[in-house]
């Protein structure tokens, strides 16, 4: 990987990976250093990393840092979503985006992990089989249970918002 | 695929995770269209898919690389550009320090300036530097004949008491003359008055006194030393069988007034010689262990290295030339 070819994965990809960690963890100065030590292995690996693997091997690195990050906290404080920068929607889709991330935060991180990157990023059973170092039918049976738990939850958080 | 009851909601799953192929996604779209009742599930499940939320790493900019140093456009050749640039810097620099001499600027600017610089920062020139590998090797060869002087001395002395020991000892052989064996004894005596001396600081028998006293007797015939040795080591151990040095010493100074009796003055020595190294050996067995007591404010003391004997004096001497040399290098390098 070429100095150039660096600077275009960090312009095409530190967006993607930084959401990935701060909507995992949920807290924005843990993310951003997550995120920088990601770029930094990357930097340092450049010659062996493929510019068409660079964004998987990024998520790869940052996805187990988190994991690290996540073992050494034992905890998972929430922070003030409001510090998150956002871009305005109207008040309908906020309701509803609302609900659905509090249900997401409540997935175990595992599924919470399956789901960002399934979602956000649009990454096949297999890729993100490799991210997270699972088998393909493991990603499927996890991703559907936890589709099948927010949906659930969901339905139960819609007649209290109602 | 088949659609059904069992099977719709792991296939609707895999709908809306965009895993199924565009002719299966066709089929489910179909399912619903015929099942009305599916479309709710449907959407329920769509509903968990978490829309596109654009948030931004703060510090992008400071995750790129900030300056590319490019080589692309330098050429081949770039090494020699760059020694080139180097060099006109250099110069330009050189005529830029104030109070340098024009001598050394220009060597400066030469191609060789680097092992100039070296030298001249050393402040030692070629001349200085032959003074100091002349005076170097003439203080070798002072020295180197100082110490040979001194063991010669010795050994010289050695020989002579080698020799007038063979001389007393020719009665046994051949009969000496009384003049001869009194120039001897006399030799033999100035020799334990020094070795007195020394000993009156050390009571300790010296190893030289052995080494001379083993001389004697190696100079000796085999058969006049057996026999010798048997006689006086009889005679002593009849008479004194544990005499000190000290004893023995005293014994040689009562030399010159027995020098009348060949066989006193024959024996004593050589007796001397066998007590000492039996006194030593009984030190030895009863494992006492004493030292030298060694002054070293005495300015005449006597220095040995090995076997040699070094004036104190001239050694004291050429010490301090070399390091009043040494000073006056440094210094002049300082300056």
């Amino acid at each position: 990987m070429t100095d150039k070819a660096y600077n275009e994965c960090v312009d095409n990809f530190a967006d993607g990976v930084y959401r990935f960690i701060v909507k995992n963890i949920r807290h924005t100065e843990d993310a951003q250093d997550i995120v920088q030590s990601a770029f930094e292995k990357l930097w340092v690996n450049r010659a062996q990393v493929l510019p068409e693997k660079a964004k998987s091997y990024l998520f790869t690195v940052a996805y187990h840092q988190m994991i690290d990050h996540i073992r050494k906290s034992n905890k998972m404080p929430l922070v003030d979503e409001a510090s998150i920068p956002h871009q305005p929607i109207n008040q309908a889709q906020t309701e509803l985006k609302a609900l659905l991330m509090r249900a997401v935060n409540e997935l175990n991180p595992t599924q919470k992990s399956l789901v960002l990157l399934k979602d956000y990023e649009g990454y096949s059973y297999q890729e993100i089989a490799e991210i997270m170092n699972l088998s393909d039918s493991q990603v499927k049976v996890y991703l559907h249970r936890a589709r099948i738990i927010l949906k659930n939850k969901l339905s139960a958080y819609a007649p209290t918002a109602s | 695929m088949q659609l059904n009851e069992s099977t719709y909601e792991t296939i609707f799953l895999l709908y809306i995770d965009n895993e199924l192929s565009p002719k299966e996604r066709l089929e489910v779209e179909a399912f619903i269209a015929d099942n009305p009742s599916y479309a709710l599930e449907m959407e329920a499940l769509k509903a968990t898919v978490l829309s596109s939320d654009k948030i931004q790493y703060p510090f992008k900019e400071n995750l790129k690389l900030q300056s590319e140093i490019s080589l692309d456009g330098m050429g081949e050749d770039w090494e020699e550009d760059l020694k080139a640039t180097y060099a006109t810097m250099l110069k330009s620099d050189v005529e830029a320090i104030p109070g340098l001499s024009t001598s050394f600027k220009n060597s400066l600017k030469k191609e060789t300036a680097s092992e100039a610089i070296i030298v001249k920062s050393f402040g030692f020139n070629q001349q200085k530097f032959t003074y100091a590998a002349v005076a170097a090797c003439l203080i070798i060869f002072f020295g180197y004949q100082q110490l040979t002087k001194s063991s010669v001395s010795d050994l010289a002395k050695s020989n002579s008491i080698a020799t007038n020991l063979n001389k007393v000892l020719a009665p046994n052989i051949s009969p000496i003359t009384t003049t001869k064996s009194t120039g001897s004894s006399e030799n033999i005596v100035s020799n334990s008055n020094k070795q007195a001396r020394v000993n009156s600081i050390n009571p300790v028998t010296k190893t030289s006194q052995l080494a001379t006293t083993k001389l004697q007797v190696s100079n000796s015939t085999k058969t006049q030393r057996s026999n010798l040795l048997q006689q006086e080591s009889i005679a002593m151990a009849e008479t004194t069988p544990n005499n000190s040095v000290l004893d023995n010493q005293a014994a040689m100074k009562e030399i010159p007034r027995t020098y009348n009796n060949p066989i006193t003055i024959n024996a004593t020595p050589l007796a001397v010689s066998t007590a000492n190294i039996d006194a030593e050996s009984t030190v030895d067995e009863k494992g006492l262990t004493t030292y030298e007591v060694i002054d070293t404010e005495d300015p005449n003391r006597t220095i040995y290295i090995a076997n040699f004997e070094i004036d104190g004096n001239k050694f004291r001497g050429i010490t301090r030339r070399v390091s009043a040399f040494l000073k006056r290098n440094k210094s002049d390098k300082e300056k």
